[in-house]
């Protein structure tokens, strides 16, 4: 379905730290002053509030007190590394039924020790998988990745280079925590993790906050001179959900962009923002999407240029793999970099005439499966 | 320093893990539909009935995917690295995440045939299903 009258028209980035001490709770209020700067609102029109954790406490009431919010709308952001997408779709529910006209969507992460900050760790992980001595998402990409490459003779060259893409395009992004350059042997002699993923797949989990600004069109031409508009959008949760024998190289993206290019075609997106926990889900994410046949993703990336000045640019940033991923503001930094690059706010790194980016998000690792939750998101700047 | 990770054993799989202590590997089968399923659940994943009942199951299956552990997220594992986890795909068309055992662990290919057998853990009480390649 088309959106109607929906746009981003801010955002609101921290610094990232691999070393800070910083409390949680000031990343949340940095980020969101930062897109108060930005776009001029005052406290007192915020009046949709949504964080995107899996941590307690830090559910929406409890933040909103925190910082002191009065609020008509919150939400829970729920679908992990999806999170920020899906966040973005419920607001623009919110705003095309008239409940909502601002709405503020933050995620981050802090190594806080002052508060106990507690994941869930979803007891078939713990009992079914953790007890086995596994390492985590990194073997659970492993075990995807293994299939990847044992099906359709993808290379280890054709996965690293998307990372050797990506540390490139962070050169230039002050906010990257890894902007030194990266060649293919340095991704190749990077030290095992979990066979097959290596070092230099892996995403370093880091502190910082992100924070978008969603508004009703007519809000967005007050707020804004540079309103982008949310085109279309779609989520698939639980993809193979109930097969016992799922194809683990599929994702629910494959659904997700049938409904996204029924509205608009591949071909007219000029940047994508693909959640990058590991290259080789870039990689899944583009055959899912339909830009190459599955298991084509091998083949395609060596033909194609992924930089910023390339043919088809992906993660103009870095991504989360060089930038560092801040807990679910990962999936935030995929939003926040479209609206840089559509704002024409991505400095040297900008995509030349940037009109519109498609953005994903992919989360929750599923038992034996791939993704549990799988969204994405055009964007559009319309002058 | 906390030990290796156990499974906190429930109502729903409680079946699974005697089955285990005893050498045999259970999976639940829906009594109205005839649906094998794994992880152990509250409910059926096709009709979502609630009448589960456990079955012994061959224990034989094919490797599906594999991966080299080499740093457990959980650290207490790091004296058994690398760990051979893998997903093994069951004759009755249910897969699980297990390990690889047996010297000849290195030699595991996918599609290679295995067979189950159970690891002794921390607790008397609780045996891990994993499984070796058939020779
Ligand atoms: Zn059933």
């Amino acid at each position: 379905m088309l959106r109607k009258k929906v746009c981003l028209v801010g955002y609101g980035s921290t610094e990232y730290s691999r070393k800070s001490d910083r409390p949680l709770l000031s990343y949340y209020a940095e980020a969101m002053q930062n897109a108060m700067a930005q776009t001029g609102l005052t406290k007192k029109e915020i009046h949709g509030f949504s964080m995107v954790t899996q941590a307690s406490p830090d559910y929406s009431p409890y933040v909103a007190e925190q910082l002191g919010l009065e609020l008509d709308w919150v939400l829970n952001g729920d679908c992990g590394g999806a999170g920020a997408v899906c966040a973005i779709r419920r607001a623009a529910d919110a705003i095309e039924a008239g409940y909502l006209d601002v709405a503020f969507i933050v995620a981050g992460n802090a190594f806080d020790k002052n508060v106990a900050h507690q994941r869930v760790l979803e007891y078939q992980r713990a009992n079914y998988v953790d007890v086995y001595g596994y390492g985590g998402p990194n073997t659970l990409f492993a075990l995807v990745q293994r299939r990847h490459m044992e099906e359709y003779g993808t290379t280890l060259e054709q996965i690293g280079k998307i990372a050797v893409s990506q540390r490139f395009n962070a050169g230039p992004n002050p906010q990257a925590l890894l902007r030194t350059p990266m060649t293919i042997e340095d991704y190749l002699n990077s030290r095992l993790i979990s066979d097959p993923i290596r070092l230099f797949d892996c995403v370093m989990p880091c502190s910082g906050g992100e924070c978008v600004v969603v508004a009703s069109e007519e809000r967005a031409k007050q707020i804004t001179d540079k309103p982008i508009y949310l085109v279309t959008d779609a989520e698939k949760i639980g993809f193979q959900a109930s097969n016992m024998l799922p194809d683990k190289t599929v994702t629910g993206m494959s659904v997700v962009g049938e409904h996204l290019f029924s509205e608009m075609s591949r071909d007219n997106i000029d940047l994508l923002a693909i959640y990058d926990d590991y290259p080789i889900a870039v990689m899944m994410q583009l055959e899912d999407l339909g830009y190459c046949a599955k298991g084509q993703g091998g083949p395609f990336v060596d033909d194609h240029d992924l930089t910023f000045a390339g043919d088809f640019p992906v993660n103009t940033g870095g991504g989360e793999i060089s930038v560092g991923q801040a807990g679910l503001a990962g999936g935030m930094l995929h939003v926040v970099e479209a609206l840089r690059q559509l704002r024409g706010e991505a400095g040297d790194r900008q995509v030349s005439a940037a009109q519109t980016a498609l953005v994903t998000g992919i989360g929750w690792l599923s038992y034996a499966r791939n993704l549990n939750t799988t969204a994405a998101l055009i964007l559009e700047r319309r002058s | 320093m906390a030990g290796k990770s156990l499974p906190a054993v429930n109502s729903i799989d409680r079946e699974f893990w005697e089955g285990a202590a005893k050498g045999e590997l259970r999976l639940q089968k829906c009594r109205a539909c005839g649906k094998m399923q794994f992880f152990p659940r509250i409910a059926c994943t096709d009709c979502l009935g609630g009448d589960l009942e456990w079955v012994p199951v061959s224990g034989k299956g094919k490797v599906h995917t594999f991966s080299l552990c080499r740093v457990p997220r959980n650290r207490a594992f790091m004296d058994e690295v690398p760990i051979y986890v893998a997903e093994v795909e069951l004759e009755e068309g249910v897969r699980m995440v297990t390990r690889i055992v047996g010297d000849d662990r290195d030699q595991v290919t996918l599609g290679a045939p295995v067979t189950v057998t159970f690891m002794e853990t921390e607790d008397p009480d609780i045996k891990l299903p994993v499984f070796e390649l058939v020779a």
